[in-house]
């Protein structure tokens, strides 16, 4: 197949919350090593095996603001107006959210007996992007997309997409978000999949994930059209699996697969990428088969890029994870420093890459190559430059 | 610039397992009845033991698709092939079942996400492309159908599959609730739509009106949520229209349009 290069897409502006806060405490949690992992106190945990999560303490509410999914975009994006302004026409600036879980939580009280109509809409998946574009006054296209935690990658292809056609929008808020939530601690503890001790990517000691809650949003623009910006998206790809529901793919080749086309329409090769921000969940499955596609994809250039995985920090944000990450990566390149791998102490031998341990390493990635997986067979690379001071 | 056009549509809905069997009125077919549900053919294999409803109308909507297609599996199996999925609520049904606890099963969480039933087809058809999963009603797939486009156009894929599920049975209370976005009958519907490169210019961009193709699913099929659009391009090509088409759809206020035009 002749694969045709992408229009590079500005991104102007980031904002989060995250166990840690907004951005610049995110950043700065980051390279401090900060651990934001806690006791889950919003609900019960009790009767789980494990009660631990990256649960937000401090959330300012508003007082008509719907669900804690949107409160949490709500947050995200007063952060992200401190940094920047929706200067297009309303019609002309989309929302575009990935998400694993959507309002969920709605839905759980819907069906304890809460029968008003409001909650119900706000149980569909993409109620709370709705939400967020009605608070924001988009009036251009608003979408969800739902390639579980891969989705926050996924979301801002998708947005790029948008404004390449050109014909949508000029403008697009773009990220992830989800929620920490009794369904979908009850449905990880029951797999088994959360660790009793800390997080610890690509650690021989590693025994699972814990989840953490947080949105991430983007202020998207066309290149040629922004003023300024703190990075671009160069390319994007996704790719299934095709093998099991739950369980990656052994060989790895869905994530393979979208490294190979997110870094062709990029026009990078392996020589060019500085960084990787790896989906590192610290599960024994997935750190083993990321590293082997990434040392397959990458080559002998696989040993020689910094690697990290922010996820033993804040758990893992599922839906926000890999827009966390993309934001994580252009600040590395503005700030010349890639934080390290909170919980990583002894490496994996079946492991063996330069994941940044210990503390924070001075360099300054311009191309940051981030990767993503989900239930069901979802992967989704992204390939991003930073716009370095 | 690559053009596309639609090859073949497959449907499967509470009206039968065709375009054809749509009623001329599907509201006085319905006869007051505020759900129109869908049995699937059960897929056969251990693999599909847990499997939810949603999930084997996936499947049987892609296995309508190559029946319509005169196709065998071989022809989409690969990483030629892209999966596009759209939904506003094909989850509702799973999800209730773990937050009630009748499956709080190990095994069953993985089947409350959206991505469950991509991956169900995904792994039935050894489908290995690009992938991106919507949720939302009509206006969804109408997004998913121009991805489905760029994805061709930019050389990711050979062909695409634009696949839409809604079961409603399960949440027939909360659907009640939500009377401002769902008019009855709710039509449990699966659609499948092969997208290939063709002669035709697809473009994108907000309908200020429904087309007549739109209308014309709503009449016949009743409210099929993401499937709509679907349903639409398999009743224009049940009338022998296989040209330039217009298409729209409508979800949460905004409506969105997609035309296949000459170049």
């Amino acid at each position: 197949m002749v694969r045709l290069r992408t229009e590079p897409v500005a991104i102007v502006a980031a904002g989060v919350v995250t166990p840690l806060g907004d951005v610049d405490a995110f950043w700065s949690g980051l390279v401090t090593g900060t651990d934001a992992i806690s006791r889950i106190e919003r609900f019960p945990v009790d009767d789980l095996r494990v009660g631990l999560g990256g649960e937000i303490k401090k959330l300012k509410r508003e007082r008509r603001g719907g669900c804690r999914a949107s409160q949490l975009l709500f947050a995200a994006a007063d952060d992200l107006l401190a940094r920047a302004h929706l200067d297009a026409s309303p019609r002309r600036v989309g929302v575009v959210l990935g998400t694993a879980l959507g309002g969920v939580e709605e839905g759980e009280r819907a069906l304890a007996g809460d029968p008003s109509a409001r909650r119900t809409a706000a149980a569909l998946y993409d109620g709370p992007a709705h939400a967020l574009a009605r608070r924001l006054g988009c009036r251009g296209p608003a979408l969800t997309v739902s390639t579980a935690c891969a989705s926050g990658a996924t979301s801002l292809g998708v947005a790029a997409d948008l404004l390449r056609a050109d014909a949508a929008a000029d403008l697009v808020v773009a990220g992830g978000y989800d929620i920490l939530c009794r369904f979908v601690m009850r449905g990880f503890d029951a797999l088994r999949s959360l660790t009793r001790d800390r997080v610890r990517p690509f650690d021989r000691r590693r025994s699972g994930l814990l989840l953490g809650e947080g949105a991430a949003l983007v202020l998207m623009a066309r290149d040629r059209d922004a003023r300024r910006r703190i990075g671009r998206l160069l390319g994007h790809a996704s790719a299934g699996d095709g093998t099991h529901v739950a369980a990656p793919d052994p060989e790895g080749r869905g994530l393979a697969s979208a490294i190979r086309i997110a870094l062709a329409e990029a026009e990078v090769g392996p020589e060019d990428v500085d960084f990787v921000s790896a989906h590192g969940t610290a599960t024994p499955l997935n750190d083993r088969i990321e590293t082997a596609v990434l040392k397959r994809v990458l080559g002998a250039r696989a040993g020689l890029i910094p690697m990290n995985s922010i996820k033993g920090a804040l758990g893992h944000t599922m839906g926000a994870a890999a827009t966390l990450e993309a934001i994580m990566c252009l600040l590395a390149s503005r700030e010349g420093v890639v934080p390290h791998t909170v919980g990583l102490e002894e490496r994996d031998p079946e492991c063996d890459l330069d994941y940044v341990t210990t503390a924070p390493r001075a360099a300054r990635p311009r191309v940051s190559l981030s990767t993503s997986l989900g239930f069901g067979g979802c992967n989704a690379a992204l390939v991003l430059e930073g716009d370095a001071r | 610039m690559t053009g596309s056009e639609v090859a073949a549509v497959g449907v499967v809905t509470g009206w039968g397992r065709s375009a054809v069997a749509l009623p001329p009125d599907a509201v006085r077919a319905a006869a007051g009845r505020r759900v129109i549900a869908v049995e699937p053919p059960r897929a056969a294999g251990e693999r599909f033991r847990r499997a939810t409803r949603e999930c084997q109308l996936g499947v049987a909507a892609v296995e309508a698709l190559l029946r319509e297609a005169s196709l065998g599996p071989e022809a989409i199996r690969g990483d030629e092939t892209a999966l596009v999925y759209v939904t506003a609520a094909a989850y509702g049904s799973s999800n209730r079942a773990f937050i009630r606890a009748i499956a709080s099963s190990t095994l069953h969480f993985p089947y409350t996400a959206p991505s469950a039933v991509p991956a169900e087809v995904a792994i039935e058809f050894g489908l290995t492309g690009p992938y991106v999963i919507l949720i939302g009603g009509a206006a969804a797939t109408i997004d998913g159908l121009w991805q489905a486009t760029l994805l061709l156009r930019r050389g990711q894929c050979r062909r695409a599959l634009v696949l839409a599920v809604e079961t409603f049975a399960e949440c027939e209370d909360l659907w009640a609730r939500g009377r401002w976005l769902v008019r009855p009958p709710l039509v449990e519907s699966a659609a499948c739509a092969l997208v290939v490169p063709g002669p035709w210019r697809a473009t994108y961009a907000p309908a200020p009106a429904p087309s007549p193709l739109e209308a014309l699913a709503r009449a016949r099929a009743g409210e099929t949520l993401a499937c709509a659009p679907l349903i639409a391009l398999a009743l224009a090509r049940a009338a022998g229209d296989a040209g330039p088409v217009t298409l729209t759809g409508e979800w949460r206020g905004r409506r969105a349009g997609l035309a296949w035009e000459a170049h």
